[in-house]
This record gives C-alpha cells, sequence and structure tokens, in this order.
C-alpha cells in the first residue's frame, strides 16, 4: 500500500506518550514520516502530548514541521482527583503546557474526566472552564471501571450517575461557542478533529507502529501490540488480528459510526452504500424511538443533545 | 429370602426432629454404606434437598440385618418427605410399608405434622413404633413426649425407645424394634404377580423406572408384564433393589421392595398407583391405589426467550416423570407468548420444581404470580374453574366467585398464641377451636382461605412465634368471597401475566405495592413507562417509570470500534435475558415480584 504512496489527508500520533522521544528524536521522526508519506494539500496533523514530559523544544520541532494540533492529556485540574487519579503532573504543569502550546499557535486539544471520587460540580465547572479558555477543542470522559476490578467497587456504579456531569459539559461548552460534533467531542471554531471523523465515516486508515488499528476498504486490523513482535514483522503482515465484516455488519456500524457524529446517517448516501433494505430496517428502528431524541434535517438523522446522552440504549438497539 | 425376614417400613416426623439423621445411623450401623463413603442426609440425594435440609423425593433403601440371635433379615426403609406439601409422596410410600417409626423430637414434642402423617400411617393399617429422638438434647424432656404420644395422637407409648441418632443411642433398639413389631408382608409368592407402583423417576438411559412393592406372586428381569390402569404390556428389562443405589437382581418376590425398568417413555404409560401384572393376563384384580392428588396453586411458566418453548415442554414433561403431582397444559399469554399452566401442591412444591427445571433442565424461564384454583358462578348458575385470571370473566358475568379453604391446625406455645391468632385474622382466618395440649402448649384450629395461606403464612408464623409454632392443614372445600380482579398495565398495556386475584378489601394496598415493585425492578427505558393498577376500567393507583437520563460509555481510542461495538454486543445480550413486552424490557424478578410483596412490608 505505501508503494502507492496514496496522500494523507490526516494523521495522527498518538496513543501513548509520543513526548518519550525527546525533542532530537522528534526531529529524525519527522523527518522520517516525511520521507515516507505523501500529504494533501491541509493535511491535519495531530501529536498527543503528557503535560509531564513536554518541553519546550518539542513545541519547536513539531512548529517547524507539518503539526497542527497538540492533544494534551489534562483528565482534571484538581489536585485531588489528580492525586486520586495518581497521575505525576499537577494542575500547574498542565496550565504551563496549555499556556505553551497556545502561544506557539497550535491548535490546543484537552481531555477531561467526570465521574472521579470526591468530584462536584463546581469542580467540573471549574475544569472546563480552565480547559475552555486555553483549547479549541474538549473532549470529555467517564472515568469506568472493569467491573471486578478493586477500582470498580470505588467508583460510581451506574453509568446514569455521570448524567449530572455531562449534561452539564453540554451546556455549558455551549455557551463557551462550542459544538458538540461527536458524543465525547467539542470544538469552537470548525476544529474538529478530522482525523477522529475519519473513524466514524469508515474511511481508510493506515496504522502504523505496535497496536494501532487500521481500516482499509472493509478490512479491520490491528498491528502486533509487542514492539519486538511488530519490528520483527514487515509491512502488512505486521497485524496481528483482522477482521472483514460482513455487509449486513458493515450497514450497522456505519449507522452506529454515523450517528457518534452531529451530520449522523445521511439517507441518501447510506442507502447508495448499503441498498435498501438495510436502510430501511435502520431506519425504522429510529422512527419508533420518541422523536425528541433526534435532529432531522435535510435528509439527516442525528443525534439531539438529549440523543446524545442516552446514545449507548440506542446503539445497542443497531448492533 | 424368605417373606417372614423381609420388613418394609418408613419413618414418620416432623421436620427438623432427626429423620434424615436416624436414617443416616441405620445405613451405618447396618453396614449398609460403609464409613468411608457415608456423608450426612445420605438418602437426599437431590442437590437442592442437601442445600434445603429437606427431603423432597421418597427413596427406598434396602438394608441386611444380622439380629442378635443371628437371623438375617431384608429391612427396606421408604425415606419420607416432611413438608406439608410433600405429603401425598408419603401416603404413597405408607402403602408399600407395615409399619412406620413415628419420630419425636424430646425437646419440641408432638408437632401438628407428626399427627397428620401418624393418623395417616393408622388408616392404612401399618404399626407405629414410636421413637421419642434427641434426648442428648439438654432441653430433652423424654417424659413429656411420651405422655403427648399418647394423649395426643393415642399410641401406646410406655415402650417408646428413647434414641439420639445423632449420638447413635438406641439405634440398635430401634432396630430390633422393627423386626419385632412391624408385621411381615403378606402376600404369597406362587400366587399371580401383583406389584403395586409407589413411585417412579426418569432415567435418560432406561426410561421411567417404576418403584414396586411386590405384593403377590414374583417379578422376573425379562418377564412379560402388563401395566392394569393403561393395558400397556411391555417386557421387565431389568428389576433391582436399592442396596442403596439400584443394584440388578435376578427376579423380586412377594413382600419385597424394588424398582423395575421396562425402556417405558412417559409417565402416562406407567402412572404411580397402578398395579403391575402377568402379560397377557386380564383377570387379575387391581390393588388400591392413591386418591388422585389435586393441585391447588397455579402460576405459569414460560420460556425467556419464546424458541425455547420446545425444550421448557421438555423439561416439564421430564420433570413431571419425577414427580406426577405437577400438572401442567399449554396456555398463551398475550404478554409471555407461549407457555404453561402448571398446578402444584403448594408454594414450596412451586418453587422446587423452579429450581429444579432451572439447574437440572438449564432451562430460562419466567414464572408467573401464584394463584390458587377459583369456582366462578355464571348469572346462569353454571360453575366452572378459573386457573388463572385471565379465565375470569366480565364483572357482569359473575354472580358469586367461590375460594378454596382450608382447615389449619397450629401447635404453638402459649406465650405466642395471641401474635398467631392476630396473623389467622389478618388472613381472613375464621376461629374453630383452641384447647391446651399441656399448660404450656396449645392447639389452635382455624378455617381460612388457601390463597391467604399459600403467600407466606408460614414464614410468617415462624417468624412470630420464633420457629416453635408447627402447622398441618386439609382442604375443607370452596367458599364465596367478595373477590376482584386486579389488573396491571405497563404502558397502557394490560399484562396478563400481572393480573391477579384477591379479597376487595385488600386490592388497592396489594396494587399499590405491586405497581411500587414494579416500579423499582423495570429499568429505564428510552422513554416514560406508566404503571396501573385497574379495577376493571378503574385505575385505582398510578407510577411512572421516568425515561432513561444517561447511558453513554464515550471512550473509544482512536480505531478501536471492534471492542466498541463487542461491548454493545455483551450489552444487549444482557437485555435478552429480559422479557420484551410491547416497547419495554421487563426483567424476570418483575413477574416473581408478588411473591415477595409481602415479605417486603415488614422489612
Amino acid at each position: 500500500m505505501l508503494g502507492k504512496r496514496p496522500a494523507i489527508d490526516t494523521l495522527y500520533i498518538g496513543g501513548g506518550t509520543p513526548t518519550c522521544l525527546d525533542p532530537k528524536q522528534w526531529g529524525t521522526l519527522c523527518g522520517l514520516l516525511e520521507e515516507g508519506l505523501s500529504f494533501s494539500r491541509g493535511a491535519e496533523v495531530s501529536v498527543e502530548a503528557n503535560p509531564d514530559s513536554l518541553q519546550d523544544g518539542h513545541l519547536a520541532v513539531w512548529k517547524s514541521w507539518r503539526i497542527l494540533r497538540v492533544s494534551l492529556g489534562i483528565q482534571s485540574f484538581s489536585p485531588s482527583a489528580l492525586r486520586w487519579l495518581g497521575r505525576l503532573h499537577d494542575a500547574r504543569k498542565a496550565l504551563d503546557a496549555l499556556e505553551s502550546c497556545r502561544q506557539k499557535g497550535f491548535w490546543v486539544s484537552g481531555d477531561l474526566l467526570f465521574g472521579i471520587p470526591g468530584q462536584d460540580l463546581a469542580i467540573w465547572h471549574k475544569d472546563l472552564q480552565t480547559l475552555s479558555h486555553y483549547a479549541g477543542h474538549v473532549s470529555t470522559y467517564q472515568l469506568t471501571a472493569e467491573p471486578g476490578t478493586p477500582l470498580a467497587d470505588e467508583i460510581v456504579p451506574t453509568q446514569s450517575e455521570g448524567y449530572p456531569f455531562y449534561r452539564f459539559a453540554q451546556w455549558y461548552l455551549h455557551q463557551k461557542g462550542f459544538v458538540q460534533y461527536e458524543v465525547a467531542s467539542f470544538a469552537r471554531g470548525g476544529q474538529w478533529c478530522r482525523h477522529n471523523l475519519s473513524y466514524w465515516r469508515q474511511g481508510n486508515v493506515l496504522a502504523l507502529g505496535p497496536s494501532a488499528w487500521g481500516y482499509v476498504d472493509g478490512l479491520r486490523y490491528r498491528n502486533n501490540c509487542d514492539l519486538d513482535g511488530y519490528l520483527s514483522q514487515k509491512g502488512a503482515t505486521a497485524s496481528r488480528w483482522s477482521e472483514r465484516l460482513s455487509d449486513d455488519d458493515r450497514a450497522r456500524e456505519a449507522a452506529i459510526l454515523a450517528l457518534r457524529t452531529r451530520w449522523g446517517i445521511r439517507w441518501r448516501s447510506f442507502r447508495r452504500h448499503f441498498g435498501e433494505k438495510r436502510t430501511r430496517s435502520i431506519h425504522e428502528i429510529l422512527a419508533g424511538l420518541p422523536r425528541d431524541l433526534f435532529l432531522r434535517r435535510q435528509g439527516c438523522t442525528a443525534f439531539s443533545p438529549k440523543g446524545f446522552r442516552v446514545a449507548n440504549a440506542i446503539w445497542e438497539l443497531l448492533v | 429370602m424368605k417373606r417372614e425376614h423381609i420388613r418394609n417400613f418408613c419413618i414418620i416426623a416432623h421436620v427438623d426432629h432427626g429423620k434424615s439423621t436416624l436414617a443416616d445411623r441405620l445405613l451405618e450401623l447396618t453396614g449398609t454404606v460403609d464409613s468411608r463413603t457415608m456423608r450426612a442426609q445420605y438418602l437426599d440425594t437431590l442437590e437442592l434437598e442437601r442445600e434445603r435440609g429437606i427431603t423432597i423425593k421418597s427413596v427406598p433403601v434396602r438394608m441386611n440385618y444380622k439380629s442378635p440371635d443371628g437371623t438375617d433379615y431384608i429391612l427396606n426403609l421408604i425415606d419420607t418427605p416432611g413438608h406439608v406439601d410433600f405429603s401425598y409422596e408419603v401416603s404413597r410410600s405408607l402403602a408399600a410399608c407395615e409399619g412406620a417409626l413415628l419420630v419425636v423430637d424430646a425437646a419440641q414434642g408432638v408437632e401438628a405434622q407428626t399427627v397428620a402423617n401418624a393418623y395417616m400411617a393408622a388408616e392404612q393399617g401399618l404399626e407405629l413404633v414410636p421413637v421419642i429422638n434427641k434426648i442428648d438434647l439438654p432441653s430433652a424432656q423424654p417424659e413429656e413426649a411420651r405422655r403427648e404420644l399418647e394423649e395426643i395422637i393415642g399410641v401406646d407409648a410406655h415402650d417408646a425407645i428413647l434414641a439420639s441418632a445423632k449420638e447413635g443411642r438406641g439405634v440398635p433398639e430401634i432396630l430390633e424394634r422393627i423386626v419385632r413389631d412391624i408385621p411381615t408382608p403378606k402376600g404369597h409368592p406362587e400366587a399371580p404377580l401383583q406389584a403395586l407402583i409407589f413411585d417412579s423417576i426418569y432415567d435418560n438411559y432406561r426410561g421411567v423406572i417404576c418403584y414396586v412393592r411386590i405384593v403377590n406372586g414374583r417379578l422376573k428381569a425379562g418377564q412379560s408384564i402388563r401395566f392394569m390402569a393403561t393395558g400397556r404390556e411391555c417386557l421387565a428389562e431389568e428389576v433391582g433393589v436399592f442396596k442403596p443405589g439400584m443394584t440388578t437382581v435376578q427376579e423380586l418376590e412377594a413382600g419385597e421392595v424394588g424398582y423395575l425398568a421396562a425402556s417405558i417413555k412417559t409417565i402416562h404409560e406407567a402412572h404411580v398407583g397402578d398395579t403391575v401384572i402377568e402379560g397377557g393376563k386380564t383377570d387379575s384384580v387391581a390393588l388400591p391405589g392413591y386418591k388422585k392428588v389435586k393441585p391447588v396453586v397455579f402460576c405459569g411458566f414460560y420460556p425467556v426467550v419464546n424458541e425455547d418453548y420446545p425444550q421448557l415442554r421438555d423439561a416439564l414433561e421430564k420433570l413431571q416423570l419425577n414427580d406426577s403431582a405437577i400438572q401442567f397444559e399449554p396456555e398463551t399469554s398475550s404478554a409471555l407468548g407461549f407457555g404453561f399452566r402448571c398446578g402444584f401442591l403448594g408454594l414450596l412444591h412451586m418453587d422446587i420444581a423452579r429450581e429444579r427445571l432451572t439447574r437440572e433442565f438449564d432451562v430460562d424461564l419466567v414464572a408467573t404470580a401464584p394463584n390458587v384454583v377459583y369456582q366462578i358462578v355464571r348469572p346462569s348458575g353454571e360453575v366452572f374453574e378459573a386457573h388463572r385470571p385471565s379465565d375470569f370473566p366480565d364483572v357482569g358475568q359473575i354472580e358469586e366467585i367461590r375460594e378454596p379453604y382450608i382447615r389449619l391446625t397450629v401447635f404453638v406455645p402459649s406465650e405466642f398464641v395471641g401474635k398467631v391468632m392476630q396473623l389467622c385474622q389478618d388472613k381472613r382466618g375464621i376461629f374453630q377451636a383452641m384447647d391446651y395440649i399441656t399448660p404450656e402448649r396449645l392447639r389452635l384450629s382455624y378455617v381460612l382461605p388457601l390463597a391467604e395461606f399459600i403467600v407466606d403464612f408460614h414464614d410468617k408464623l415462624k417468624s412470630t412465634t420464633r420457629g416453635y409454632a408447627s402447622l398441618d392443614y386439609e382442604q375443607v372445600g370452596f367458599r364465596a368471597a367478595e373477590l376482584v380482579k386486579v389488573d396491571v398495565l405497563v404502558n397502557q398495556e394490560p399484562i396478563d401475566a400481572f393480573s391477579f386475584i384477591c379479597h376487595k378489601d385488600a386490592a388497592f394496598h396489594m396494587g399499590q405495592a405491586v405497581v411500587r415493585k414494579l416500579k423499582e425492578l423495570i429499568p429505564r427505558q428510552l422513554f416514560e413507562v406508566p404503571i396501573q393498577a385497574a379495577i376493571g376500567k378503574k385505575v385505582v393507583v398510578r407510577q411512572n417509570v421516568k425515561p432513561l437520563r444517561k447511558d453513554v460509555l464515550a471512550k473509544c481510542y482512536g480505531g478501536d470500534i471492534t471492542r466498541k461495538r463487542k461491548l454493545l454486543e455483551k450489552q444487549k445480550e444482557g437485555k435478552k435475558k429480559m422479557k420484551q413486552i410491547g416497547r419495554v424490557s421487563i426483567p424476570q424478578e418483575a413477574f416473581l415480584a408478588y411473591l415477595n410483596i409481602g415479605k417486603d412490608e415488614e422489612d
């Protein structure tokens, strides 16, 4: 596939702590990527950074290359919450990182966690207020624990418990000019992450590096999770796992993924891709649900803010 | 072995008076079970029996006993259940015996069920051997127990055996007394074959296995036999005895207890109570059978997933092979689809059947609230039986509703008598009699609607008397009552499986309790779900299940869509355990909610 050198629209460097590499190593990496890939005009390149290991040197290298957005794993600004999460950085470091990124002119993205023990609406408000001051892109996640782990007993047991936080984020970020463009993501001024959107639109994604996920024309695969294993394999054989969905499954998945975004399901193109029968069965399921869960406009069906809040229950009907 | 050296007996005792422990000691002392394989409650082989510490199923066992005078005997013990729901099992086992050990707890004395079972044994002409058990207890009052045996039951107890099954005291004496006092089986080995089927179980490989008592003649492996009631003829493929565990023998002869397997596929071909005779014979006389037991408690069993209907029918058929008192017929519920209306002898019986279906036959089922059988009189004077609330016609079509009543006997220490009388009154009981058995203990007698009894009477009696009261009951026919049918509507739709019958004064209270309970149990859906209770068209209670507010697990690391989908699939799988009714998913517990309403009120 690399042989054909398709033009890259978006590139996301993350899924770990890329700031582990020092600025000098980053220089090498940028060179390799520039050499190995060809980028389309206006390509969106994002990088994930940890406030703890981010250095000014990183920002300088990134600025000199194609990096548009820096995504920071903030989680919280509350000292007690960070302590509970066992995060290395303190709130000060997070603020410094945000400030430096903004000064250098990057688009800044941050994520916040809710449902941390001891967190209340006041703390959550402060978190959202602080992050939305710096960032044009905010993701909110609920802290979850695998059942059976010690954490599971400690944190809030059901998803409905997170309701006030999620509801507040929807309300508050809207006030601040953010648009909820995806179930967990809010963006201001059109700063939505196009890379993320390509997942939700079943776009082709090339996986580079261990444990990365890829999707090419209906084939979903995952690279070997172990670095040595990954290195010992070459090219396409680096995938450790793959699945090809049946047309029915692909249609259902496409509907679920499309509903993650504010653009929802565009019925005409959906019908063109998946045929009348599959389209109708999905349409019927959605039509049987309360109307206020959806926004219907211009041939599209998308979640309303209320719909986003119960997305899981609706997807469950589609899966 | 000569008939003179065979003894067939059972043990009659109230629950917890040490019947299973005594059986264990007899097995040990006769060397029937060696000490290595011995375990407590040896004869209770059902997992449920051991778990709950009760005997559900009669189990025969054959013991070889050498008397101190050197004579060898065969002792057939038929272990019987103690709970009142299973008294039909007791009555059947009695017919296979000539005598019974009447076991009384030295500390508790004679209890209600001891009396009922002893009367049954006496009626069948059995010789009773009184045993006063648990004399090792500090609170034991053997003389008191002896007096009660004589004064309440009316047996001669001057030579009642004083025993402690736990410590093994008195057990050798019991064995000697079985041999001395219990009569030799009558009947003649050279007479034509007559064998009574006193129980049956189902075995996956051998089909129905009949437990038989040979009354006359011989039953040989390989011979042709005939079941009198059905006229079916077949070969006796295997005959054997319980040693314990089935052991084949060449033949069984008059006086013996054993089993018979003949590739019988359904219980209808060989029912309990039937007489087995020689094949080809038609002039034999049938032995007195049993009164067919009539179920008094009904409920619906439905598969959770509609496709499992054949599997449920199969399981019910197999269960019936082991428990002929269960009745079932197909029924359809608009809410639950295809299922079965099942009849039971009591609530414990129903509960056990439900658990056995789930455990032994691996069927996921929903059980609807139990009800008793009703008689409905139409304005035309026509009377018909209603087995479920949906059998009730419109109010205009009902002249009178009658419900079954029982005569309840309670033995209770005098300090609790007030509480017990209060309980009986709350349950619409009508006082009959009260008499002192001893200065500290009395017998209360009430006539009471069975419907009030089945729900939680037993539990409430136990808790208000700290376990010191005991009860027994018998059915005394139907009486007119002011009953109403309460319908329950979920999301505006009446759910037939939730309808119930109750006294009109209790309708509002019960309706409220049911609606409140359902509100707790029905998870939030994507829309508001009203739950209502109505009598006829009139809604008497309403509550709403608020719509789901938040259910979103948004985290999805770049491209990890597969894992997300698997999570959704798993969630969906979990919901499948719920019953989908209209647009609403209702968990199985909801269908049993009524059972627990009474209990919850106390908490």
